[in-house]
């Protein structure tokens, strides 16, 4: 069989055939087949750790520690806690970040993975490889001034109005469409559709079906399903889409993507429509993928940036994520806001 | 009576703070589905304690609706907001895992909305194992784990 299509494909496949892999799974026409389920969670960071400057590498003490500090977080939480505690404090918990002052939930809900991952056998500081220092490059004025207009949105958690006391309209509640798109169950949050694809808190697997015309990445986070088509042109400029437009073809036994025709909000935060993201998949070994992407937006970062990371085979399942089907929070979120609002010009008129 | 449940909590919530108690383990995630900043009151903390009347295994959000009793013995359903049932699943749990009335402490803050709904920081069993973790003889790898099989 190898045989036949080898002469069928002339002489152009050779050097391609004769440094692939003997066991690498392939199609029926001949290319790399990239089809089943992967777990890409990794404890590894997307940005590099300031303190790692541009050393690339773990060594196996520090891969080591990571996992540990991970395994050692992960039993520390799931262990017993006191049945006679209280209720959280008054006025909020401080925490930060999505739990919003308020917590967030048990560990046993979370599934961001037990460690890093190889490249080559070296682990990984980052995912991030380009600039050197694994970190993002700085942002254009306009990218700058973009996430200022966003921090302006957002207030530390105190269970009031804000926006109505200071008079910011509209208000980030006035509109179900000003919402973030994960709230709305439109993409998933972190960029777990990308593109590029990026690892996130829980629900980390992806499924790829492979033809010789398309090629189908189904997200597990509100299941996405990133359709590339094979050697094809991009859609007109005017349609845009939330995962972009992604056109593909092989470069010997590496697969490219190329994604444009963003909407004015990708996945990838701060992206704007102008996002221009390419990424490579090929085999690093038998059971693993390596995943590599070039982001590129002019209008928000002043260079290019570029990562990789391993994508692991799994044997475990994609399941459903029917988000749209019991998002009770949404209409809670602004049915909380409007309580807030009313309590607020109460307060007003008081005064 | 919803307001009672409240009040109850933040009184013992003061009293708690007063001791200086630091209670650890609330999840931290920089990032979820919707920020649960967005939907609960930091200015209404909550303890409840009840048994389980059901579980939605739904996405985005699992939620486990427990039968709360007040002061003056009235009955409410509450219903608390947990993360992913995907990840329960990846670890063996089942929709039969949790037994209905099996009684279980919360910690969380009320909706903004004001209704019965509250978000999980800690859920547990009446000895103090973590809801899903905790529940013995479901066959569960972590139950398995844990009597050493």
């Amino acid at each position: 069989m190898r045989i036949r299509v080898l002469i069928a494909c002339g002489v152009l496949w050779v050097p391609v055939w004769a440094t692939a892999a003997d066991d690498m799974p392939r199609t029926p026409s001949g290319r790399p087949d990239f089809s089943g389920t992967y777990d890409i969670a990794t404890l590894t960071p997307l940005q590099r750790p300031e303190r790692y400057g541009d050393k690339l590498t773990l060594t196996e003490d520090e891969a080591a520690a990571l996992a540990n500090r991970e395994a050692t977080y992960i039993a520390g939480r799931n262990a017993p806690t006191d049945p006679e505690r209280a209720a959280p404090p008054q006025g909020g918990d401080g925490s930060t970040g999505a739990a919003g002052n308020v917590g967030g939930y048990n560990a046993f809900w979370i599934d961001r993975g037990s460690g890093g991952f190889q490249i080559d056998g070296k682990w990984r500081t980052s995912i991030i490889t380009d600039p050197a220092n694994g970190r993002r490059p700085p942002l254009t004025k306009a990218g700058t001034a973009a996430a200022a207009r966003r921090a302006k949105m957002y207030r530390p958690n105190k269970g009031e109005a804000w926006w109505i006391k200071e008079g910011v309209e509209p208000g980030p509640y006035d509109d179900p469409e000003l919402r973030p798109l994960a709230e709305r169950c439109l993409l998933g949050f972190g960029s777990t559709g990308g593109p590029p694809m990026l690892p996130v808190l829980y629900n980390n697997l992806k499924r790829i079906v492979q033809t010789d015309d398309h090629l189908m990445i189904l997200v597990e986070m509100v299941h996405d399903a990133r359709i590339v088509r094979m050697n094809a042109e991009h859609a007109p400029d005017d349609v845009r889409s939330w995962l972009g437009d992604s056109v593909g073809h092989w470069e010997g036994d590496t697969l490219v993507i190329d994604t444009t025709n963003f909407t004015d909000r990708p996945a990838l935060s701060g992206a704007t429509r102008n996002l221009h993201v390419v990424e490579r998949f090929s085999r690093l070994d038998e059971d693993t993928l390596l995943y590599q992407f070039t982001v590129e937006d002019p209008t928000v970062w002043t260079a290019p940036w570029s990562g990789e990371y391993a994508w692991p085979a799994t044997s475990s399942r994609v399941y459903e994520y029917a988000c749209h089907e019991a998002n009770y929070s949404f209409g809670g979120i602004l049915r909380g806001a409007r309580i807030l609002e009313q309590e607020a010009l109460a307060q007003t008129d008081d005064d | 009576m919803q307001q009672e449940v409240r009040l109850k909590s933040c009184r013992i919530a003061a009293s708690w703070l007063a001791a200086g108690v630091l209670l650890l383990g609330a999840a931290v995630p920089a990032w979820a589905h919707h920020a649960f900043g967005a939907e609960f009151d930091p200015n209404r903390p909550l303890l409840l304690k009840g048994p389980v009347v059901k579980v939605e295994w739904v996405n985005p959000h699992t939620w486990i609706h427990i039968e709360v009793t007040n002061e003056d013995g009235g009955k409410e359903v509450w219903m608390i907001e947990g993360g992913t049932p995907n990840s329960l699943l990846r670890r063996g749990l089942k929709r039969d895992t949790i037994q209905i009335g099996q009684v279980v402490i919360v910690d969380g803050y009320q909706a903004k909305d004001r209704s019965n709904r509250a978000n999980g920081r800690d859920v547990t069993f009446e000895d103090g194992r973590k809801f899903f973790l905790g529940s013995s003889g479901t066959g569960a790898p972590y139950d398995k784990e844990r009597r050493g099989q």
